[in-house]
């Protein structure tokens, strides 16, 4: 019984709704950045061929994941082209992050922006690569959570409030545990690879075209710090789910795997992954970190008047 | 860890390629793919976004892949063009799609995607007589061979020709 209590204690905990604000801010953000970073080139990746290809491999896991081509099929019988519902499927998703960035419509937006990056992620699947994985994730416990948090509009302007306020402590546990597992794994898998001890990999990861950001005659200036660089990429991923729950060791983990993914979004033209890596990271262990103590209520009685 | 160099003995890797096949048995891979229990725990991973689990670059960094179109005009001039796109977050995805080109073991799907590839070179250039796609791995130099001058280099994989006469295109492998 006190084994269920404490379970239910720790994925059950009393939390504010700062952590949420942080998830809906950053992947509003984010959402927004992606739609804009694609805009050129939205109707050449999503259109033709290689979309077909990959949506009929995608039917064969399963006839309800969401793709681009149920929008083109519904148009088609319209006689909307498909250049139309590409345009439109962008503009959605550029709206919903705007919307998601204000706090508007926040439950909406949030399955709207799922939705609409789900589609294309799933459309593009031979374009897709982890961060497409990152922003699914984030959404998808974004629109589960109890939304809207205090700063956005609709708390504000529209006076909404969340129906379960209750689940705010759980949604962000399971975020919180989702993390651990993904560095987890990710470190231990890099410590048993033969190329992250003696730095080869970072060097490889960082010459290799398109991440090639920084010459290499520069990079190879630094040589003897990549081997240290290597270790401690590990370290870091290995060590999150020991250290980062501890208040003692939380902060210095959490700046610690920032400035990693910080350091990858600039040295390796990544910043959409380094965002979303932020802002997962940031929003499930970072608003008690930073948060300034309260002075506590002196409640002393007022000295008696006669 | 099945597939790729890691510090461990050569006989691990036997484990990992059972430990790979019990874990493909959790998600019920086993399964027929119409099984209503695959499909509803297939649909959901994906649905979450946690259907592939992401490395970072473990337990190795890969090589790349470079695909080159020779463009061979109706007048005889010959020219070569890389796919291109016009921002940097579609380089990066176009990086990963010359990825999954490289490694994909069918065939016929490596060439319907150089054929959409090809395709969109034509659009662009639409008195080309016939186009020749390469595709070839990129190997990387190591920083003690970068500093005796070696630079990355290119191997060479497949070839495939593209005519507007011949829509199917031919191959030609290393």
């Amino acid at each position: 019984m006190r084994v269920k209590t404490r379970v239910a204690e720790f994925l059950f905990p009393i939390e504010t709704d700062s952590w949420l604000t942080v998830l809906r801010l950053g992947l509003g953000l984010q959402v927004t950045l992606y739609a804009l970073s694609l805009r050129t080139d939205w109707a050449y990746l999503f259109s033709g061929t290689a979309r077909k290809v990959a949506e009929a491999l995608l039917s064969l896991q399963g006839h309800f994941i969401p793709s681009l081509g149920w929008f083109v099929a519904l148009a088609a019988r319209l006689d909307v082209p498909e250049e139309t519902v590409l345009l439109l499927a962008w503009l959605g998703l550029f709206v919903s992050g705007c919307a998601l960035l204000v706090g508007v419509g926040c439950r909406f937006s949030a399955i709207a922006a799922w939705f609409l990056h789900l589609c294309a992620a799933k459309s593009g699947g031979f374009l897709s690569y982890g961060m497409d994985n990152f922003m699914t994730i984030g959404l998808f416990y974004l629109m589960l959570s109890p939304l809207p948090d205090r700063l956005s509009l609709d708390w504000r302007l529209r006076d909404l409030r969340p129906k379960n306020p209750q689940l705010l402590g759980f949604w962000r546990r399971v975020l919180q545990l989702h993390l651990c597992i993904i560095y987890f794994f990710s470190g231990l898998t890099k410590w048993l690879g033969s190329g992250w001890w003696d730095g080869s990999n970072v060097w490889r990861a960082l010459i290799r075209p398109p991440f090639n950001v920084i010459d290499p005659e520069i990079l190879v200036r630094w040589k003897d710090f990549l081997p240290l660089a290597g270790i401690l990429v590990c370290l870091l991923e290995s060590g999150y789910p020991f250290f980062i729950w501890s208040s003692r060791t939380r902060k210095i983990w959490l700046l610690g795997v920032c400035a990693m993914h910080l350091l990858i979004g600039v040295a390796m033209g990544m910043y959409l992954f380094s965002l979303v890596m932020i802002v997962l990271n940031v929003a499930a262990f970072g608003p008690d970190l930073f948060r300034r103590k309260r002075q506590p209520i002196m409640l002393q009685p007022e000295a008696a008047t006669s | 860890m099945a597939e790729g160099p890691t510090i461990l003995p050569l006989s691990f890797k036997n484990f990992s390629h059972k430990a790979q096949e019990l874990i493909s048995i959790a998600p019920a891979e086993q399964l027929s793919p119409s099984n209503p229990v695959r499909e509803s725990v297939d649909t959901y991973v994906q649905l979450a976004g946690i259907e592939s689990g992401s490395g970072y670059f473990a337990p190795n960094v890969p090589s790349g892949y470079t695909l080159v179109f020779e463009l061979h005009y109706k007048d005889g001039r010959v020219e070569y063009e890389l796919p291109s796109v016009r921002s940097a977050a579609a380089e990066l995805r176009m990086a990963g799609l010359l990825d999954n080109i490289g490694r994909t073991p069918y065939d016929e799907l490596r060439e319907i995607l150089v054929k959409t590839l090809a395709q969109s070179i034509w659009r662009k250039h639409p008195e080309l007589q016939s186009v020749r796609a390469i595709l070839g791995s990129l190997t990387l130099p190591s920083v003690r061979e970068f500093e005796q001058g070696k630079r990355e280099s290119y191997e060479f994989l497949y070839a495939y020709d593209f005519s507007l006469q011949n829509a199917s295109a031919k191959k030609n492998d290393h």
